[in-house]
């Protein structure tokens, strides 16, 4: 098998960002926590039969599971119980005044300047957000403002519905043989090659080492050709986010000549997008519509698209 | 072979944005609904499934653990489950597995999923290969309309025939009091609704919704000390892969694969006369005309005969998805499992307003993707 893969420049890593945006749903008493440090309030919620204090306020108790009411306003110092710097900031477990668990916060203060055990007081953001980081963080000393005990508070009339948040996870796609060698040619020659199972003489496009269909190794790369058949198509009008084209435009599901897999691409060419339905059909051979040489990087979208061939 | 049974399920009231609740107050309040019906507490309950859909759906990765204190379950075993939109029944068949396995005695299944706060189609689209046909993909819908289009031309199911199927579900959905949608739509609203994905138009497309289900499983004992069980005669998940050569996309096979163990194991050898109510989840219209084919409910080709006879109607001799089906809801990770909590509340006798008189046996199919991923089951109101 080690003269299938032969080429120094294959492809080794595609790199490849998904950024996706989000409006989050703090819900009931998280809701009021984060509406609450806009008013420089710290709200915790309190089981009564369990007599616990948590920060930030939870709709239910987690040590019983009874859904917890009361909501009380906690005090602006507490002591820090654990800690630990990352990337230069004190990342700190801290347990508030009447509070029975700790708030996870940052402590602002150099890494060598803080112990178990020290004093601290809330920091507020001077422009409240909506967010964890209107409480900016703690600094060492006591508390100048704020209640001085845990104090039973009615369920606010305010809350923080929605939170917007995103995403950007970068991947590093590892291409392996098969797929190095399939997008090596493709970027060199402009060709499409799949691999040839060694039992049932299938061409599977992508390539890959073992047949789906009767699960023996591939054993030779073949060149397949640009034109097909339209084995499916749908008309896409729909957009949203993370789009990668404009529509209306053609998705299809085209079985290439010489192979036995479906290649999902769009259809395009001299004819009115709005007629797709009508000028299309299942069954019809289509060719593949390169782009001009300078414009080819080695992946499907060097095929501009594919055209129906009227025969 | 010991059996096991539904012995109380519970979903919310679905909408578009549920700004009251965050993920975990969705999923509480699905479970203390079940837990009421079953007139249960979480001290009864062994072990629970947390079964929801992908987790870039709503950016929290591990929500199960998420979950624990809010379900009060605390030091219990709780695991998550996910299947694509099959989600909710590949949780309740671990469950199943839990106590025929001797696992647990009776095991909580919560299943949702809050669409509202994510990029659906965009997160969708990551299910296809990174390298190879990701930058061509629209989530499952523009796939999902490519082969509907290859059916129409072999099976003949029609644009008209998946209209039907939306005006049946959207009239039985405003029977359903937890429905998200509700609202009467004709066969030319359908047909001339805006198209998305053509042939896929607005109104052949559920809602998308934050929502979820809660369903609980016993095993034999304990379900015997519940009223009402809605035994599980047969339940079965099937998959294959979706870039596999030589598929045709036009019948699935894990469909008739699930469908022909579940009907061994049930005892039945003629749907359509020996099942009293079906609950499947289609994701849009053109996949309830396929299931009815690979139910057996109709040959290959007669599903829009069948849809046209009104024989599914919910005063048909075969209702399917009396409940409104995905078309009154339709929050992706939660949906599989409320088919189950819906036709096993049909032979309980618990469906309210839309309880098809007599129900005995139900049939409900779930599933995800075109035609790679497919589950099944039948329930009744008595055991093998």
């Amino acid at each position: 098998m080690s003269q299938l893969f032969t080429s120094p420049d294959v492809p080794q890593v595609l790199t490849t960002t998904l950024s996706i945006p989000y409006t989050l749903t703090p819900g009931g008493a998280a809701g009021q926590f984060l509406a609450g440090l806009a008013e420089r309030r710290i709200l915790g919620s309190r089981c009564e039969p369990c007599a616990r204090t948590v920060v930030p306020a939870q709709d239910v108790c987690g040590r019983c599971g009874e859904q917890t009411p009361d909501l009380v306003e906690l005090p602006h110092g507490g002591t820090v119980t654990s800690w630990t710097a990352h990337q230069g900031r004190v990342v700190a477990k801290i347990r508030l005044d009447g509070a029975d668990a700790d708030l996870l916060h940052v402590v602002a203060a150099e890494p060598g300047a803080v112990e178990v055990g020290d004093r601290v007081a809330a920091d507020w953001a001077a422009e409240p957000t909506g967010w964890i980081t209107d409480l900016a963080a703690f600094t060492p000393g006591r508390a100048r403002s704020g209640p001085a005990e845990a104090t039973p508070v009615a369920r606010a009339e305010t809350s923080v519905e929605m939170v917007p948040y995103r995403l950007d996870l970068t991947y590093h796609h590892a291409y392996g043989p098969y797929y190095g060698r399939m997008f090596d040619e493709l970027g060199s020659f402009s060709r499409l090659m799949g691999s040839r199972c060694s039992s049932c003489h299938r061409v599977l496009l992508p390539a890959r080492a073992i047949c789906d269909v009767c699960f023996a190794r591939t054993d030779q790369f073949d060149e397949v050709s640009d034109t097909g058949v339209l084995q499916a198509f749908s008309v896409i009008h729909m957009e949203f986010v993370g789009q990668t084209r404009k529509p209306p435009y053609v998705y299809a599901e085209i079985v290439l000549d010489g192979s036995s897999t479906r290649l999902i691409h769009t259809v395009a060419g001299d004819f009115d997008l709005a007629d797709a339905a009508s000028t299309l059909s299942i069954g019809m051979k289509v060719k593949a519509v390169w782009k001009p040489e300078s414009e080819r990087v080695g992946t499907l979208e060097d095929i501009a698209y594919f055209e129906p061939v009227i025969p | 072979m010991s059996n096991v049974a539904v012995v109380g399920a519970g979903q919310t009231h679905h909408a578009r944005r549920r700004t009251d609740v965050s993920q975990v107050g969705l999923a509480r309040e699905a479970a203390v609904r079940a837990l009421q019906d079953a007139e249960l507490t979480m001290d009864d309950i062994d072990s629970v499934i947390v079964a929801t859909g992908p987790v870039l759906f709503a950016a929290v990765n591990q929500p199960e653990k998420w979950l624990v204190d809010a379900l009060g379950a605390r030091l219990k075993p709780v695991v998550r489950v996910t299947s694509g939109g099959g989600t909710g029944l590949a949780g309740a068949l671990a469950a199943v597995n839990q106590i025929k396995g001797g696992f647990a005695e009776r095991v909580l299944v919560v299943a949702y999923d809050k669409l509202s706060e994510g990029a659906l189609q965009y997160s969708i689209s990551t299910l296809y290969d990174p390298f190879w046909g990701r930058e061509f993909a629209v989530g499952i819908m523009g796939f999902s309309a490519a082969y509907w289009k290859a059916r129409m031309d072999l099976l003949g199911h029609t644009e008209e025939a998946a209209a039907l199927v939306s005006v049946k579900n959207h009239r039985n959905a405003l029977l359903n009091p937890y429905a998200h949608v509700r609202k009467e739509v004709t066969v030319e609203d359908v047909l001339a609704s805006r198209p998305l994905c053509w042939p896929i138009k607005l109104l052949d497309v559920p809602p998308i919704s934050d929502g979820a289900c809660a369903v609980i499983l016993a095993g034999e004992d304990a379900a015997k000390r519940s009223a009402d069980p809605a035994w599980i005669r047969g339940m079965a998940y099937y998959s294959e892969g979706e870039n596999a050569a030589d598929r045709s996309m036009i019948q699935s096979e894990p469909l008739r694969i699930a469908a022909e163990k579940v009907y061994r194991e049930a005892g039945i050898s003629n749907p359509r006369r020996q099942v009293d109510v079906v609950e499947v989840q289609e994701p849009y219209t053109c996949f309830e005309l396929s299931y009815y084919e690979g139910l057996g409910l109709c040959p290959p080709g007669g599903a829009a005969q069948l849809i046209e006879s009104g024989a599914t109607q919910i005063d048909g001799d075969i209702p399917v998805n009396p409940s409104g089906g995905c078309m009154g809801a339709n929050p992706i990770g939660a949906t599989a499992l409320i088919r189950l909590a819906e036709i096993a509340q049909q032979v309980r006798g618990r469906a309210g307003a839309y309880q098809i008189p007599d129900a005995k046996v139900g049939l409900m199919q779930a599933g995800g993707g075109w035609a790679n991923l497919r589950g099944v089951a039948v329930v009744s109101s008595t055991k093998n």
